[in-house]
């Protein structure tokens, strides 16, 4: 088994198997904690574990896929340029939004970290954990933060995000559906986003501009920690 | 051809980004550049959507796929976390409704703002 899966195409053919099988057994069951991603992340790691296949083996071939990320991060651009119009119209409520949610974020996932007396390197870890993954990622490490852990937080927070956001919508009395896609996207970055768009166009667009505003914002601050 | 046209002009566009971030005096992600990069050239025209949108289109709707490998990584780093879950978790919640709540109020108040101001009504 190891000798036949030390090739760059395991690595390649197990992720893009474990994330046809994330994303379907979301679509049928419609659970926002069936995350296509969360899925197939379980889904690699068991079979590595039950068929003992060392983790350098999957390395070979996944090395090829964590090359697009940067690619797949840059094609947000396209997202917000889509949305440009929109963007336009509310950049000041979109800016001020994600800047204030930005802050709270870090400053709220630092002092909890402290407040829980966990360790510099976790905190690290969660500070950027509200903003979308490769960004997190980034951050996360430049702050001497343990990035696997980072994506783990990320996910869970988009999952989160995606399963409270329209109670959260109801609790804190939202009803403009610029704010509401605003704050889905501050919070819940990408994963959220898929919620945002079931609730409406208009909450959708906001969502995925706040995405990358947010994700700036974050890095910005984060320069100066 | 046409899509690994695409594919070039994206990938160059990304491989500047990450020559631009060496070139800096600070730590900046350049994949955060390289949109940055991309979204100017969209603006300004230099870059057509046409001449990227497939694989853009792509990229964004299978967003999720590219970062298994990172998630997997867990496997030889959850030793420092086992034992913290349970804080952890509370992290996690307690920030998230932290940053809804204030994001939706600072925007809020930017929108009514905003409304009064320019009686430009939303």
């Amino acid at each position: 088994m190891s000798a036949w899966t030390d090739s760059y195409l395991f690595g390649i053919v197990l992720s893009i198997a474990a994330f046809a099988l994330g994303v379907w057994l979301n679509k049928k069951t419609r659970l926002p904690l069936f995350n296509p991603l969360l899925l197939a992340v379980v889904a690699v790691i068991l079979a590595l574990q039950l068929l003992r296949i060392p983790l350098d083996n999957y390395r070979k071939g996944a090395q090829f896929i964590s090359a697009f990320l940067g690619p797949a991060t840059a094609a947000l651009a396209v997202s917000i340029y889509n949305q440009r119009k929109v963007l336009r119209q509310y950049f000041a409520p979109v800016l001020v939004g994600c800047l204030a949610g930005s802050v709270a974020s870090m400053v709220s996932a630092y002092a909890l970290c402290k407040a829980f007396g966990l360790s510099d390197e976790l905190a690290a870890t969660m500070l950027p954990k509200s903003v979308t993954t490769p960004i997190a990622m980034a951050v996360s490490e430049a702050l001497g933060g343990i990035a696997p852990v980072t994506v783990a937080a990320v996910i869970l927070t988009g999952i989160l995000g995606a399963m409270t956001a329209p109670l959260m919508v109801k609790l804190f009395h939202v009803k403009d559906p610029v704010v509401q896609g605003v704050a889905i996207g501050a919070c819940s970055h990408a994963i959220g986003t898929t919620k945002a768009m079931e609730m409406g166009e208009v909450q959708g667009a906001m969502s995925s501009i706040a995405i990358g505003v947010a994700g700036l914002v974050t890095v910005l601050i984060s320069l100066f920690l | 051809m046409k899509i690994l046209k695409q594919l070039l002009i994206l990938l160059l566009i990304c491989f500047a980004g990450e020559g631009i971030a060496l070139l800096l005096p600070f730590a900046f992600p350049s994949s955060v550049i390289s949109m940055l990069l991309l979204f100017a050239l969209l603006l300004t025209r230099a870059v057509k959507l046409r001449q990227i949108g497939d694989v853009t289109d792509f990229l964004s709707r299978n967003m999720a796929f590219f970062f298994i490998p990172a998630g997997v990584e867990i496997l030889e780093n959850y030793k420092p976390v086992a034992d913290k879950i349970l804080p952890l978790l509370c992290v996690l919640v307690l920030t998230t409704v932290i940053t809804f709540a204030v994001t939706a109020g600072a925007a809020g108040l930017t929108l009514w703002l905003q409304g009064k101001l320019g009686g430009k009504k939303a």
